[in-house]
């Protein structure tokens, strides 16, 4: 397990952990990427296994409710704890999920599936992944937060329908956003920078 | 010279709109049609023949050397004034043909080109261009929408197509049976005006304007799956001759205030679907059949509170 923080401040920091197979260098940049965003501390704990206890036949993806349900019923020394998997995801009504939260809950899941280049028929690019990533890490953490969809299409917590929408939006909160955000962790006992989104 | 010119360049026609056909005649210098070229009941028009017939009137009256009025002919008697070659049919102001020249003084209610065309446009629906994604279903442009999820699109002549949109038949998903209005039939804006079936459960579709039943869909009684296979074009319910058209599209959803209705909707049909967990998503269009998916949930429950019916 890797640690940013002392072990005083575990309640505090995200835990990450990757759900099956992936490689280190995702989860490290989630990790990286949240603490530069938010200035919180993070934690990487061991892999877990493959959530094939969510494999829905039918569709031939991963019921990411039930993945949810699971990681709520276990006990995370943590203020949130952010899954990765790189299987894809859906929830009943929508036919795929980027990432699935629970608003102001503790958990949340992301999947690299549909956030590849490659998904999308065009050569691997690890740079745009990860800038895919850490979009959809931090709008699952603000649901997480208790924060909604916002309007701004520029804005990290605006909806996306598809990849586009991804792309089209800003690693960042807007105003309103973060104000929020940081409101909600004030609420949780942590400071954070009243710094300015890059809007 | 320039002035001229510059006059002319301020007369541009925005795309979707078109000319009055008093600015087509050049009676009025700039006025676009807003009630979809059905004369008998545009307020304009009946200002605008009041105003020529008193200026007519006045005319015989007035003494010599007084200024000359400014309105003293109809659209129409301005049209004949022109070589019949420039006698544009309405159809052709309207761009639904590309040319054709007017034989019959424009009275069009004995014409029986005009009969021919009214017929071949209310049995076949205008073509969609391709519809918007709004948070993952279809939304077509130019369309007002119902809170009910119906639409309602003006069409020349001030007939108005209703249908269903995409979020609902999505919602709804493969119907059994359509049951239309008959012809002559009067509805009202917000209130029950078809209904569908499914699994031998019924749900009431309000109505997005107050008009007359003129023609229904015939080909969606022998097959609804129309309806989910193209709402906006094939799978239209009914046309409707308006009574109070002009109120009731201020209170449909139209451009932007649709795109923000859809967005709201399927943030409320999420959490209705997820609300044993409250969770939010990011990423995914909705599924085709959303009943089907939620098989727990009462269609009735997603119905009363989607297309508002009781």
């Amino acid at each position: 397990m890797k640690s940013k923080g002392g072990s005083s401040t575990l309640s505090k920091s995200i835990t990450i952990c990757s759900l099956g197979p992936l490689d280190d260098m995702i989860t490290e940049h989630v990790a990286g990427h949240i603490s530069n965003r938010c200035g919180l501390q993070y934690k990487i704990s061991s892999r877990m296994d493959s959530p094939k206890y969510a494999f829905d036949e039918k569709r031939g993806q991963y019921n990411s409710k039930l993945i949810l349900k699971r990681l709520t019923e276990l006990s995370h020394n943590s203020l949130k704890f952010l899954a990765i998997t790189q299987v894809d995801l859906f929830v009943p009504i929508l036919k795929y999920v980027f990432g699935l939260a629970q608003v102001g809950g503790q958990c949340s899941i992301i999947s690299t599936y549909r956030l590849r280049a490659q998904f999308y028929g065009h050569e691997p690019n690890q740079d745009l992944l990860m800038d895919r990533m850490g979009k959809t890490a931090l709008h699952e953490l603000g649901h997480s937060l208790g924060l909604t969809h916002c309007r701004d299409r520029r804005c990290v917590m605006y909806s996306s329908t598809n990849i586009a929408d991804t792309d089209f939006k800003r690693s960042d909160f807007c105003p309103t956003c973060f104000e929020l955000f940081r409101w909600q962790l004030e609420n949780c006992g942590i400071r954070i920078k009243p710094r300015m989104p890059q809007f | 010279m320039a002035r001229a010119l510059r006059a002319e360049s301020m007369k541009i026609v925005p795309p979707g709109k078109k000319k009055c056909v008093w600015m087509e005649a050049g009676v009025v210098s700039y006025k676009l049609c807003d009630n979809n070229y059905d004369c008998p009941t545009c307020v304009y028009d009946h200002a605008m023949q009041t105003k020529v017939a008193r200026q007519k009137e006045s005319m015989e009256m007035k003494p010599v050397g007084a200024p000359p009025e400014k309105f003293t002919a109809t659209w129409v008697e301005k049209m004949m004034m022109l070589p019949a070659s420039g006698r544009k049919c309405r159809y052709m102001i309207t761009g639904e043909i590309g040319r054709k020249i007017c034989p019959s003084a424009y009275e069009c209610g004995t014409c029986s080109f005009d009969r021919m065309m009214q017929q071949r446009l209310q049995a076949e629906p205008l073509p969609v261009e391709t519809p918007t994604q709004v948070a993952g279903f279809e939304l077509a442009d130019g369309f007002y929408y119902h809170e009910g999820h119906t639409w309602a699109r003006p069409e020349y002549g001030g007939r108005v197509r209703v249908g269903l949109d995409d979020f609902a038949q999505r919602l709804l998903g493969k119907l059994s049976q359509i049951e239309m209005p008959n012809i002559g039939h009067e509805l009202k804006q917000g209130e029950a005006g078809f209904s569908v079936k499914r699994n031998g459960e019924t749900a009431r579709v309000l109505s997005p304007i107050d008009g007359i039943v003129s023609r229904v869909n015939e080909k969606l009684l022998d097959h609804p799956e129309l309806m989910n296979s193209s709402p906006y074009q094939d799978g239209w319910f009914a046309i409707i001759e308006p009574t109070k058209l002009r109120k009731n599209l201020k209170d449909l959803y139209y451009g932007e205030e649709a795109h923000t209705f859809t967005s709201d909707e399927r943030e409320r049909l999420f959490s209705m679907a997820n609300d044993d967990l409250n969770i939010a998503a990011d990423g995914g269009v909705s599924v085709e059949d959303i009943s089907g998916e939620l098989e727990e949930k009462e269609w009735g429950k997603l119905v009363k509170a989607f297309l508002r019916s009781k």
